[in-house]
Order: structure tokens, then sequence, then C-alpha cells
């Protein structure tokens, strides 16, 4: 039973885990989304270019998705492949569609979007831009199988302008990279931009296979340099024929050996050229390149004392290392507070992207419409060629009545202030001078010294003191007068004869003596001697009921009786009795 | 018989001559003290000062008083009298709130920034600067009574309520009582004296000759520790001591 219960019990969990699976691949299908992609940006005619479009968030799909401004291109389907992938406990699959293209003519081409079909909905990705560009006059020459070429974007740039360097290895396959060293040349910075690409391109009529590397190269000093070539040590893989006898000359049994070669590019020259002094404005902080500039404010419309964030975007290709903290808009009765600015730095195949975000928080002070003037920045644009100031376009605030104006000493400023539909101005200090005198006459009072001992107080503080402890002492040590002693006696009367009664040891004779002295003490009386009658009149007319006082009668009758019959000295019996009838006295004598 | 009737009547006559002659004296002061306000008035400060000045000599020693004569010396351009004559008036006032508007005013004008740092007693017990010492010391008597009064009649009547009676009556008792000393030896031990020159060398000795060692301004409060010959020695909050001659400071408690 028990074997029963816990293969129940792992059935359940892996029950809800395969089950947890399947939802959460599922829910990775909701998101399903289409990219396209090129190796390049870039190319001649003669090359040949990969394309990949890749769906995420499907596992399989049978149709091809159908590319749109492919038709100045040759295609060619390479193959698909699909794939799943675990990312934060979160599955996600895709399936890439691998596209060789081949241009036919010279241009500048938008690639795409791709779209597919899947479950009657429409998918559509991003598109791309591609140049097609004339192949260099140096295909003339035949180079043989492997040679390596360079160049240069431009050859005449501006100090810091950025510059791509491509550097292409063209080989005839069975080649394997050994060691790449590029031209070092003071004042030039290579940085490589993008991954190596491989494509095929044909040269000087031969088809080659081309490892293309590109390198975004910016200059700090002015000057023309020549940059030395680039050199690539090289394992080419090279057919080693057999003797020739038989099956060996099958190709399938042909045997191959490396050799090692090294190939250099030809050398480039680059002139750097300063920054032109003309038409350069004041605000100019040495950014050169392209670059735009984006601003929100949001929100538009707020209430007093709440805040709006100005955020102001710039980006670009270029030394975006040089993009200035802007300073914040000024604007009266609007607080600001600025952030600290974030600056992103990437590289893409146009070289060196920046991109700085800076937001200021904008507190108005008071309701009404307000013109946040724009805010500028100044640039060398080296597309244009001359320098460009390029600003943000103003912004509006509106400014609404606060919803709750909380009064505090501490916020209180010299401004007007609107409620209850009475406009009430803060107290501004104009004047600053002392106070007047004190003249009225009470003023003259005669007031006491410095230090003052006044004699009254001091009776004050002692007086109280001497009269308690006097009492205090008086009550403990004695001085009681006949009264106190009268009232200490009633109090302790009825205490003496019960302790007496309890201790057992007394006669009967003894007892009346005692029932006497009980009655003396607790009515003040002086009587020499006690008889039954005598001690019933007495409670009676103390107000104790007559019940009472005729039990309190029979006792000392009984004890008379034992007096007089000679047992006068033995234990009195009665005590118990005696004991219970005085506290009967005593109750009705409260 | 008839002697008797003859010596209660020079008796009489004799009382009512003290009483006028201290009513005329009163009068005369009240005389003063109208001038004295008249002169203020009318910007003859000097005259006004002078006027306060004999009736705090004469016996008139209440803060306002000493805050009238505070505010003639501050209109006379003497900051460093004036926020005596205001500090004095703040051990007897210490809640007039004309005093203390004037007395920050004052020390707003004085060049020498120096904070006098607050002791753990006055910031536990922060309410006895708002009083002064009579005033606690009364209110001390008073529930000195209530609590001697209460213990006395536990004496004789030992209920509940005169038991709890009791010890919030103890409790405010120490309370009022530490209080008062506290403020009985703040007086005892207030050494505080007020830079009267416009501008005083402190020197490292109580010679004309010692090196100077830093310099202090009209008005500014320090603590003065002894006098020597002449010579006074002084100390700030932090730490700085040096002498300065005897008349270039006054005390804040007189006599002292």
């Amino acid at each position: 039973m028990k074997k029963v219960r816990k293969a129940l019990i792992v059935f359940f969990v892996l029950y809800l885990l395969t089950g947890l699976t399947i939802s959460s691949c599922f829910a990775g299908y909701n998101n399903i989304s289409m990219t396209l992609s090129l190796d390049r940006k870039e190319a001649t005619a003669m090359d040949s270019m990969g394309m990949v479009v890749k769906i995420s968030g499907v596992r399989s799909n049978d149709s091809w998705p159908v590319v749109k401004g492919l038709e100045s291109f040759d295609v060619v389907q390479i193959g698909s492949s699909s794939r799943i992938e675990v990312i934060n406990t979160t599955f996600s699959s895709a399936i890439e569609y691998n596209y060789m293209i081949q241009p036919k003519e010279e241009g500048t081409y938008k690639i795409g979007p791709a779209q597919l079909t899947i479950d009657g909905k429409t998918i559509t990705s991003n598109t791309e831009n591609l140049t097609i560009i004339k192949p260099s006059r140096s295909s003339d020459v035949d180079r043989g199988e492997i040679f390596l070429s360079t160049s240069l974007s431009s050859n005449k740039i501006y100090i810091e302008e950025q510059a791509v360097y491509t550097l292409k290895l063209y080989n005839q396959g069975g080649v394997k990279l050994v060691s790449l060293s590029l031209p070092e040349t003071e004042h030039l910075i290579l940085k490589q931009i993008e991954k190596p690409s491989e494509y095929q391109s044909v040269y000087n009529g031969k088809t080659y296979q081309v490892l293309e590397v590109r390198y975004v190269l910016i200059p700090s000093k002015e000057g023309t340099y020549g940059i030395k070539p680039a050199r690539m040590s090289l394992n080419v893989m090279q057919p080693r024929h057999g003797s020739g006898f038989g099956m060996f000359d099958d190709p399938f049994f042909l045997s191959s050996g490396s050799i090692s070669k090294n190939v250099a590019s030809e050398p480039l020259e680059l002139k750097v050229l300063p920054l032109p002094a003309k038409g350069r404005p004041s605000e100019f902080t040495g950014m050169i390149g392209t670059f735009n500039m984006k601003a929100s404010l949001e929100p538009a419309k707020i209430k007093k004392g709440e805040s709006a964030t100005l955020a102001v975007v710039v980006e670009g290709h270029g030394n975006v290392k040089r993009i200035p903290d802007l300073k914040g808009p000024v604007q009266q009765d609007i607080k600001i507070y600025a952030d600290q600015p974030v600056f992103e730095e990437s590289v893409d195949s146009g070289g060196i992207k920046g991109l700085k975000t800076m937001k200021w928080a904008l507190v108005p002070e008071k309701e009404g419409q307000y013109e946040i003037s724009p805010l500028k920045v100044s640039f060398f644009d080296t597309q244009k060629q001359q320098y460009r100031t390029i600003e943000t376009s103003p912004f509006y605030i509106s400014v609404l009545p606060g919803a709750k104006e909380v009064l505090s000493p501490s916020s209180v400023a010299p401004e007007a202030k609107q409620t209850n539909n009475v406009v009430k101005k803060e107290i501004k200090e104009i004047g600053y001078d002392i106070l007047p005198v004190h003249d009225s006459i009470k003023d003259l009072s005669n007031g006491s010294s410095l230090q003052n001992r006044n004699l009254m107080a001091l009776l004050l503080l002692i007086t109280p003191f001497l009269i308690y402890l006097l009492t205090f002492l008086g009550l403990k040590y004695g001085i009681k007068s006949d009264k106190a002693m009268a009232a200490v006696r009633i109090k302790k009367a009825a205490g003496i004869i019960i302790q007496q009664c309890r201790k057992g040891k007394i006669c009967s004779g003894d007892m009346i003596s005692e029932l006497r002295n009980y009655l003396n003490n607790r009515f003040g009386l002086d009587l020499g001697s006690l008889t039954a009658y005598e001690a019933d009149n007495i409670l009676k007319s103390k107000g104790v009921s007559s019940e009472t006082a005729y039990k309190f009668k029979d006792i000392i009758l009984e004890l008379e009786g034992a007096v007089y019959t000679g047992k006068g000295n033995e234990i009195c019996s009665l005590a118990e009795k005696i004991i219970e009838i005085i506290k009967k006295v005593e109750k009705e004598l409260r | 018989m008839r002697t008797f009737g003859y010596v209660t009547i020079i008796a009489f006559i004799s009382l009512f001559m003290l009483i006028a002659a201290g009513l005329a004296q009163t009068s005369g002061y009240e005389e003063t003290f109208y001038k004295a306000n008249t002169a203020y008035r009318q910007d003859r400060f000097q005259e006004a000062a002078d006027s306060y000045a004999q009736l705090i000599t004469a016996g008139y020693k209440n803060g306002n008083m000493y805050y009238n004569l505070g505010n003639a010396y501050f209109r006379l351009d003497k900051p460093g009298y004036a926020i005596l004559n205001y500090e004095r008036a703040r051990i007897l006032i210490p809640r007039d709130a004309d005093l203390n508007f004037n007395l920050k005013y004052a020390r707003d004008r004085i060049q020498d920034a120096i904070e006098e740092p607050q002791g753990f007693l006055e910031t536990a017990f922060f309410w006895v600067g708002s009083f002064n010492f009579k005033e606690l010391l009364y209110c001390f008597a008073a529930l000195n009574l209530f609590f001697w009064g209460i213990l006395f009649v536990r004496l004789f009547k030992k209920t509940e309520w005169t038991y709890y009676a009791s010890m919030i009556l103890f409790i405010l008792w120490m309370i009022t009582g530490a209080s008062s000393g506290l403020k009985w030896d703040i007086l005892s031990t207030d050494d505080r004296a007020v830079i009267l020159e416009k501008e005083t060398n402190i020197l490292s000795g109580p010679d004309a000759k010692d090196t100077v060692l830093f310099k202090l301004h009209e008005g500014t409060v320090v603590h003065h520790e002894r006098s020597e010959e002449g010579w006074s020695l002084i100390s700030l909050p932090d730490k700085k001591r040096g002498w300065i001659k005897d008349g270039a400071l006054e005390n804040v408690i007189e006599n002292k």
C-alpha cells in the first residue's frame, strides 16, 4: 500500500513538472517574431552575400518565407535549421532560413521585409539596406590563388573622423589562418567592427572564397599617413597525388598536405585634414561625425509640486566620447534636478556608435504655462563637411494648481498662494531692526537679584518636611493623648481577649476578669466587678442585639457557676464560645 | 493711659511719614523710567541708557530693565553692551519674545562665529532654559508642599488614592527639584563674559608683550576663567584660551 502511495506521488510530481514544461513551451510560442539579417551592408556586384531569416517562437514550419526586394539578386536557398533554447528557465525555439544572394547590378537596395503566414497570421520582418558598388580596378591583375587586399572608405578624412579600413583575404579554399599583423601607425587607431564575414566573389574572372574583416580607423592628429601593408600567415592545404596505381587514382584516396604561406596587402595613403575654422560655433565641443538629437517631456500637463521628466538623447557615429553633458534648461519658477547622464558605446557597420541619455526632473513651483527653451549641441558633420548645430524643439508644460496646499513653516517661500478663493501672500522680510523697549509701568517692578535665594521659597521647602518629620516621630515614639490611648484600647480590646482564649490556658475565674476587662476597654468603663446582668445591660445600651447580649450573659453565668461550684481554677472550656460571641459583638458594634 | 495714647499717635505719624517717603521715592523712579522711555523714543539713546542703568543700580534689576538698557546700547551702536544686557535679561525673562528676537538679531551682527555646545544635562532638561530660577524654585516649593502634605495624610490614612497621588507627586517633585538644582548650578557656575571692544587681541600671557594668539570682536561671548593683575584668562568653546585686558570684557553675572 505504501509503495502504491509513493508511486502515485512520483507520478503526480512528474505530471506537474511535465505540465509546467509544456505550458512554458507554449507560452514561448505565443511571441512569434521574424528578423532578417545580411552578413554585409556593402559589396561589389561580383560578391555573394549571406542572408538569414530567423523566425523565433516556432518549432517547425513547412513553407519558406517570402522576401521582398530581391528582384535584382540571384537567390539560392542554402537550407534551414531549427533549435530550442532554454534561457532563464524559459523555453524558446527558432527556425533559421539561410540564403546566398548575388547582386545583378550596382545600386542601393532595400532588402525585405520577409513575410510568412503561420496559422492564418502573417508575420513581417525588418528590412536591411545593401549598397552594391563597382569592383575595384585592381581586378585587372591576376594575383594568384591567395592574396590579401585592403581598402579605406575614404582617403581624405578630418581629424577624429572615422574611416572604414577593410581587409579581405581572397583564397580558393583549403586555407587556415595562423596570424594577422595589422599595420601600426602613430596617431592612427584601428578597432574591429563586426565579426569577420565569409562569402564568394569573382576577381579577375576567377571565383574566390573571401574572408572580410572591417575596422574603424580614427586619426588623432592631422597630416599625411602612409599605412603599411597588413600581413597574414596562412597554412594552405595542397593535394598530394599518389603513385598513380589502380584504385589509388580514385580521388577518394587522394591524400593532402599543408604549406605555410605569407601574404601582404598593398600599402595605403591617408590624408587627415584639420577641422575648418570657418563657421565653427561657439558651443562646439569637438564632436565629429553624424549625430542626431531626440528629446521628450513627459507628462506635458502636471500639477504644481509634481515633476515632469525632460529626456534628451544625443546619438550618432563619430568621436562619441565627446558628446557633452548638456546643461539643463533654465526656467523661472521651475526647479530643475539633473540625473546622472547615461552613455552607451557600441560598434556597427557604420563604425563606433554612441548614445548619451540626459534626464532632468522639472518641478514647477507655480501654476501656469511654461515654455522650456530648446537644448543645443554643435558638431562637425562629416557627411555634409560642415559644422551643424542641432537642437531640441521647444517644449510646453502646463502646470495646474496643486491638489492640496500643505502649509509648513519650512516650505514658506515668498510667493502668492490661492486658498479658498482668497489670494494670500507669503510674508516677505523687507527690513531688519530690533523690537522696542518695554515701557509699561508694570515693567518697573522690583526684580529679584540674579542669584535669587528667596526666603519664602526656602521656608516652603523646609517647613512641610519638618512638619511631616515631627508628626512621624511623634506617632512613632510617643506622645499620645488620652483620647488616642482610649482609641487604641478600643481597637485592641477584642484582640486581647481572643488571644487569651486561643492560648487555652486560662481558668474560668480569670476568664470572668478578662471579659470585664474587655467591656472596660471596649466601652471605656471602669468596672471593678462584672455580673451577668450588668454585662447584658451594657451591651444592649451600646447597640448590641438582645440575642447576642443574652448569649454573652449566659456565658458569664456559666463561668460564675463554675467558680461557685469549685471549678474556678480549672481550665475554661468555653473559650471557643467566647471567641465567637466577642466576634459577634464586634460585628454588631461596627 | 494718656501716655499710651500719645505714643500711639506718634507711632502712626512716623509710619505714615515712612510710607510717604517710600512712595515719594517710588514715584521718583517712575519718573526716571518715564524719562528714559521718552528719551529712547526721541532717539536720545545715551540719556535713555543712563536712566535705565540708574534704575538698575537703584534695585530695579528686572529683565525688562536689562532688556531696555540693551536696546539703548544697541541704538548707540554698542553691540557688546547690548548683548551683555540682553544676556542678563535672559536670565530673568528667558521666554520674552522681544528679548529673544533682539538678542538673535544682535548676535547675527557680531563678527566672530562661535557656537556654544549644549551639555548633556542641558539637553536632557531642555525646559530649564525656558524658566528663570525663581519660577523653578517656586514650582519646586509648591510641589514640595503637596508631596509632604500627601505623605502627612498617609500617616493617618493609608488609602489607595493617597498611594498613587504620593507616587505621582514624588516623580514631579524629583523632576522640579533636579531642574531647580540644575538651574542653580548653571547660574552659580555661569562664567560667561562679553567682549566690549571693537577688536581686541588675545595674548598668550598676562602681559602686553606676550604673543597675540587670536583676535576677538565686540559682542562675542567667552568664558571668563580668572583674573590676574588687570588681565583675565578667557576660553572659547573650541578650547582656544588666552589673556585679555580686564576692561575689554564684562561678566554676564554681575559682581562675580
